[in-house]
């Protein structure tokens, strides 16, 4: 794992935490609609459901666990990533979050490790060094039997 | 929409052309369609334009190729489906009564983008880890845990579509001998479990279609079958619990099984009544999921359907003719005008070796991401 001697960045602000403790798992950024009840990520100012459209809505914190509805494995090295361990590939999942949303992000992981509707858990994963700092994207990691 | 006919087609053959400019590829697709239709550009009373990587105002510009004749030239821009969007606007043009002739044109050049993006911009978006192969593949992964496909089912619509491109003198990509599900399965891995034969090449090209009064096209051509636009849709999507606001999306399901209904509607047509159909394959897992959606087939039946040649020249309703986006190429802004052109030849007959025997109907389906749906049927009168 990486060392947290460099301070972290989100590769863009506004879509998950950045916890002080690099062993707490990030959070995502989302969005609650407070007249009915639908969550979104990521924010919005408006409920998108065309039965409601309301503007009350509030920011939240969701995850850091989903369940995975879908995954592949790319055979191209992350794009903008300095990281060995993205050079061979990546896994990309379409992970569902308890609270509703579906979310589209990197895994961590090979082929085989990924099934559907297995556990994850989102982790930061450092891209590049960007000025003395880790630039860091939000992904999901298999969540191992029993923990 | 009552009227509206197709009075010519024209095409720059897709390809690799980073020496060819847009203008030119526009220009000679453009001309090749005025040819076509029996007009002079004299007679063209608007222009939609369409295209994805070119800058700003190109659309304009290369409209000057054919002669500043001061009509009005529209831009339209919806992602893949921009070829298809522009041919929808000025169809609705001359439904309205505003035109009688108009020209819909659409080109593109991927190899300057590629040229430009290795120049090296770092990626400042969440969004840059997943690409449309990616996108798409989850679509494959789920089909196979729900429906049991298999990845051989995708290396069967791409040899076919590969195999119909090698009839199409526009396709891109020319197979020099019949393409097997064997050799499409074990091309080089994208994203599991699709490979680059499963997957639509980049490349350059133009298309153009003339749209015009139906009274026109009888006039002009009394030689050939009228080839009208009996149906004509565009929707976005509608929220539903897993809708997906970021990544390369295209989607939801429901989108294009509205799409359809309302393009049937419409024209009272059905699936059934299909000769042909043309859609959105750029992966062919898509192609795969459209004939459920445009009720082709019934739920969870492509499989079986695909295991019988349903969907090849000669079976029960021909798809992706041309070659599809796997072979016959999709540089962005002329793709959905290459489906035009290639539905307009089937139905007056002039498809030459990839002919589908006595075609009637056929159905143009593009996606463009973030995400549109756009549905044209065509009827020979």
């Amino acid at each position: 794992m990486t060392q947290p001697t460099r301070p972290r960045v989100p590769i863009k602000a506004g879509y998950f935490t950045v916890p002080d403790d690099p062993a707490e798992p990030p959070k995502l950024l989302g969005t609650r609609c407070d007249r009915c009840g639908e969550h979104y990520f990521p924010r919005r100012a408006i409920c998108a459901r065309a039965e409601c459209l309301s503007e009350n809505v509030t920011d939240v914190e969701m995850g850091p666990r989903g369940t995975l509805y879908s995954y592949t494995f790319v055979h191209f090295p992350l794009f903008g990533s300095m990281n060995v361990e993205h050079m061979d590939g990546y896994g990309v999942g379409q992970v569902d979050l308890p609270e509703g949303p579906r979310v589209q992000l990197p895994l961590a992981g090979k082929q085989g490790d990924f099934r559907i509707g297995q556990t994850l858990q989102a982790e930061l994963d450092t891209l590049r060094e960007d000025g003395g700092r880790d630039l860091v994207i939000v992904r999901f990691r298999p969540v191992e039997e029993g923990r | 929409m009552k009227d509206v006919a197709v009075l010519g087609v024209g095409m720059y053959r897709f390809g690799m052309w980073a020496d060819v400019s847009n203008a030119t590829m526009a220009r000679e697709a453009g001309m090749a369609a005025l040819r076509d239709a029996g007009l002079s550009f004299r007679d063209v009373q608007a222009a939609y334009v369409g295209h994805i990587f070119a800058p700003v105002m190109a659309g304009v510009r290369v409209m000057k190729e054919f002669g500043l004749t001061g009509i009005p030239v529209q831009h339209v821009e919806n992602a893949s489906a921009t070829g298809s969007a522009a041919f929808r606007e000025a169809c609705l043009a001359v439904a309205a009564g505003h035109y009688d002739v108009v020209m819909v044109l659409g080109f593109d050049k991927m190899t300057a983008m590629i040229q430009q993006s290795t120049q090296g911009t770092a990626p400042e978006n969440m969004e840059d880890a997943i690409l449309p192969a990616a996108f798409f593949a989850l679509w494959a992964t789920r089909r196979m845990h729900e429906r049991g496909m298999k990845a051989e089912h995708l290396a069967r619509i791409a040899a076919k579509n590969f195999n119909n491109g090698a009839l199409n003198p526009m396709s891109q990509r020319q197979a020099d001998k019949p393409v097997t599900a064997e050799k499409v399965l074990g091309a080089r891995m994208v994203a599991w479990p699709l490979t680059t034969m499963m997957s639509c090449p980049i490349g350059d090209g133009a298309a153009c279609a003339i749209v015009g009064r139906a009274d026109l096209a009888k006039k002009l051509r009394p030689d050939r079958p009228v080839v009208k636009v009996v149906a004509s849709t565009l929707q976005s999507e509608r929220y539903a619990r897993g809708h997906l606001f970021m990544g390369p999306v295209v989607g939801p399901a429901p989108m294009t099984v509205d799409s359809s209904r309302a393009v049937y509607e419409e024209s009272g047509l059905g699936p059934k009544d299909l000769d042909l159909v043309q859609v959105h394959d750029a992966f062919a897992i898509e192609e795969l999921e459209y004939y459920e959606l445009l009720g082709l087939c019934k739920a969870g039946e492509a499989e079986a359907c695909i295991e019988r040649g349903e969907f090849e020249r000669g079976g029960r309703v021909a798809v992706s003719t041309d070659g599809g986006l796997i072979a016959r190429g999709h540089p962005g802004g002329p793709t959905g005008l290459a489906q035009i052109w290639e539905t307009t030849l089937q139905l007056r007959g002039e498809a030459g070796k990839r002919q589908v025997e006595g075609a009637r109907i056929g159905l143009c389906h593009m996606m463009g991401g973030g995400s549109v749906c756009v549905i044209h049927i065509l009827q020979r009168d």
